[in-house]
């Protein structure tokens, strides 16, 4: 069996040949500091993880993984950046759809680990690519639940206009009721702001995927805070970060487009596993989120007695 | 005929005005009196007054003017009133119009001669009035007013002013109280002043602050993804190596056991054999001498990352200079080469940077002061391009002045608007992203180093700035920019 493919892009040749040296034993290692050679790559040949980094000349790495993501959608995308910028790290959510957002300088170890996971994450991926044809698609005959997470009612205003009654909205405003609504696990999308009141309701997102990996999880917010957003990547896997206010004609794109993730992911479980998360980092938010479990656990007992 | 049961009150304020003018039925017997329509009428006003807010208003005393036709005697008779002892003076007034005052020292000057009263006792007072009184109109500023009197009063002070309303006779005022309530104004003014003054100094120090943060942070972002690309390889060359040691090592270890025992005559043909399995072995997990070449590839690299990282150091040490004397001559090429170096990671996928730097002589500056300046105009100029574009930096020596010019090709700047780029908190960026005071501080800083800075822009064509700094620099330059 040949090795799996790693594409590595960076304009600085050093760091190609650095990872190279990381990677080539196990993979077949492709390099280059021109995105458009990587492009190239990826139409002709089968990669099953690509790593960028994000600021190139003439594109941004970003870009190059939304190009990729249309290009080859069953390939892990993964930015490896110096630069923590917000708008980079936005786009890199909105449009390259990243499965990690690493920063230089790594750790070469966290670094094979990650890529380990996404190469088989890739590998079923492009399994379950080769026979979508023959799956029939289901279509759940259940109403997509929504959550809202925020204390601006407005935003719950622009989703019931959005979503009229095709779908279920509970609108939570505290924490213990958002969780009590997550409990009840039919979750399709979330769309929460980070802070409810005064709570930091991060723990909340970054738990939802244990619960059913399935969910989408929008984040609507007025935080600018670089390094919290790369957490929620990389944690949380949130599949948009809209910055508030919010336009209704962005989150009714945004939101159909996680409507039908959620039904896609339904039929295709394999695929759930793309948007796998990292381990919570932050022990308070680890209490948090395993207080949060053990809840869930009452509540299920509760609800089904 | 005296209406004066409010006299007695020596400072009023403005709620006293009002109570002064707006008896109440029930505690005032003369509402009768046809005054008392005249009070209504200044009630009326306190209101207007209080609304324009007329300063004289408060000033008022209510008192009954003495018509011109009363004599001598009966005018006696109210200067010897004890509610009137406050009152230097009586007004006059005739058919409502003020025609003049009768001071009580005036008066006395007269009725102390002899057979005075006899004289003039029933004669009408209108005959010995100062036909020229201190007049003020109720809505006149209360500065002006005290100008007025202070340049038209008598000395020793004799007679009060009269307050009318277009024209009309309305009251009295202390002129005393006017001034007093003039200086309180003026301290109360100073103080005002005093601590506006202090805020806005205070104000404008925290936001030069604040200024120079937000560049020290963009700066400081730049200079992080700088530091990192070199860090990440750096870093990991490290790490590989430390492994492909440990691995060189345990196949030395096999290679030299080997050799020990081929060269030792009683070791066993088996243990060899062994021996040779486990080297093939290690051998075919790791091509020593392929990943041996790749290595040194990886610390020629490192090596260059680690000058990379120390320059960059260098430069962030010689851009912060913080010696705020400018008491070291320094060229300028310097200050403009440390700032592209600084500004490289904002200019280096984006602009062509091209030089023309003359010998220049060097001058006294403050070289962290320059550099702010001109990596403040770098990104500017590449925030200014919508895509690739070119930034020419020239300077030369020419009348006893170094010259800079720095010239874009980027999109330009609007006439209308390039009048006020200098303007501190004038942007074009959005809300948040920009002080609006980067420019606006580089202009203080050329200033303050005795030169100017112009610009020039053709919209669609590009931007030039010109610095002109003379080589003597008089002014003290600042350290509140520090």
């Amino acid at each position: 069996m040949s090795k799996p493919t790693l594409l590595l892009i960076d304009d600085e040749e050093r760091i190609l040949r650095s990872l190279r040296m990381l990677f080539f034993t196990q993979y077949n290692v492709k390099m280059t500091t021109d995105p458009q050679d990587a492009i190239r790559i990826l139409r002709e040949e089968k990669v099953h993880v690509i790593i960028s980094d994000q600021r190139m000349p003439v594109m941004q790495g970003s870009e190059l993984l939304r190009i990729a993501r249309e290009t080859s959608p069953a390939t892990m995308r993964i930015l490896l950046t110096g630069y923590s910028d917000l708008n980079a790290s936005i786009a890199s959510v909105n449009e390259g759809e990243v499965f990690r957002y690493l920063l230089k300088p790594w750790l070469g170890d966290e670094v094979k680990k990650v890529v380990a996971e996404a190469v088989s994450i890739a590998e079923a991926s492009f399994a379950v690519q080769s026979q979508v044809s023959t799956s029939p698609v289901i279509r759940s005959t259940q109403k997509p639940r929504v959550l809202i997470m925020d204390h601006d009612e407005s935003t719950t205003k622009i989703v019931h206009e959005i979503l009229e009654d095709r779908c279920e909205i509970v609108w939570a405003c505290d924490a213990q009721h958002a969780m009590e609504e997550l409990a009840k696990q039919d979750i399709s999308v979330v769309i929460s702001d980070l802070m409810l009141g005064d709570t930091n309701v991060s723990y909340i997102l970054k738990t939802i995927k244990q619960l059913n990996p399935q969910t989408q999880c929008i984040v609507v917010t007025s935080f600018n805070d670089t390094s919290r957003l790369i957490e929620l990547i990389n944690q949380a896997q949130i599949t948009r970060y809209i910055a508030k206010p919010v336009s209704r004609k962005t989150l009714e794109r945004n939101l159909e487009s996680m409507l039908e993730r959620f039904q896609m992911l339904g039929n295709q479980p394999a695929l759930q596993k793309r948007q796998s998360v990292a381990p919570i980092m932050d022990p308070h938010e680890k209490q948090l989120s395993g207080n949060f479990m053990s809840l869930l656990g009452r509540l299920r007992v509760r609800m089904t007695a | 005929m005296f209406h004066t049961s409010q006299l007695g009150q020596d400072v009023l304020t403005p709620s006293h005005a009002i109570n002064a003018v707006v008896p109440d039925a029930t505690d005032s017997p003369d509402f009768l009196n046809p005054d008392y329509a005249r009070v209504l009428a200044l009630r009326g006003l306190v209101h207007n007054a209080k609304k324009s807010g007329q300063d004289i208003f408060t000033l008022i005393h209510p008192i009954s003017a003495v018509e011109p036709d009363c004599t001598v005697m009966e005018v006696a008779e109210l200067f010897l009133n004890p509610n009137n002892s406050k009152l230097l003076s009586l007004p006059v007034v005739e058919n409502g119009i003020p025609i003049g005052v009768m001071s009580r020292y005036r008066f006395m000057d007269m009725y102390l001669k002899q057979y005075a009263r006899e004289l003039h006792g029933k004669r009408p007072i209108r005959l010995y009035l100062n036909d020229k009184p201190l007049l003020i109109e109720l809505d006149q500023p209360l500065a002006e007013a005290a100008h007025h009197i202070t340049q038209n009063m008598q000395f020793p002070l004799t007679e009060d002013f009269i307050v009318t309303r277009h024209g009309k006779y309305l009251g009295v005022g202390f002129v005393m109280d006017l001034l007093k309530e003039m200086e309180f104004r003026m301290r109360a003014h100073a103080d005002e002043l005093n601590k506006a003054y202090s805020s806005l100094k205070s104000s404008q120090l925290a936001l030069v602050q604040s200024e120079k943060m937000a560049s020290l942070g963009q700066m400081v972002a730049g200079i992080a993804h700088e530091i990192n690309t070199p860090l990440g390889y750096v870093q990991n060359n490290v790490a590989i190596g430390q492994e492909l040691f440990m691995q060189v090592r345990t196949m030395i270890v096999g290679y030299e056991a080997l050799v020990d025992n081929l060269l030792n005559e009683q070791a066993s043909e088996v243990e060899i054999a062994a021996q040779m399995q486990y080297i093939s072995q290690l051998r075919a997990e790791l091509n020593a001498q392929e990943m041996l070449v790749d290595m040194q590839g990886l610390m020629t690299d490192s090596l260059y990352g680690i000058d990379q990282i120390s320059e960059l150091v260098m430069n962030l040490k010689d851009f912060s200079r913080m010696d705020a004397a400018a008491t070291e001559a320094f060229n300028i090429n310097d200050c403009i080469l440390s700032a592209l170096k600084i500004g490289r990671n904002v200019l280096k996928n984006k602009v062509d940077v091209t030089t023309l730097l003359d010998e220049l002589p060097k001058i006294k500056c403050v070289p962290s002061q320059l550099n702010q300046v001109f990596l403040n105009l770098f990104t500017n100029a590449a925030q200014a391009m919508d895509t690739h574009g070119t930034l020419m930096i020239k300077t030369w020596y020419a009348d006893d002045a170094i010259h800079i010019s720095i010239a874009d090709n980027g999109k330009g700047i609007p006439a209308d608007i390039l009048t006020r780029i200098f303007d501190p908190f004038f942007t074009t960026k959005p809300v948040g992203e920009g002080t609006g005071l980067g420019l606006a501080i580089s202009h203080q800083i050329i200033q303050q180093h005795g030169g100017d800075i112009q610009v020039t822009s053709t919209l669609g064509e590009g931007t030039c700035f010109q610095i002109h700094l003379p080589l003597a620099v008089a002014t003290a330059i600042s350290p509140t920019l520090n």
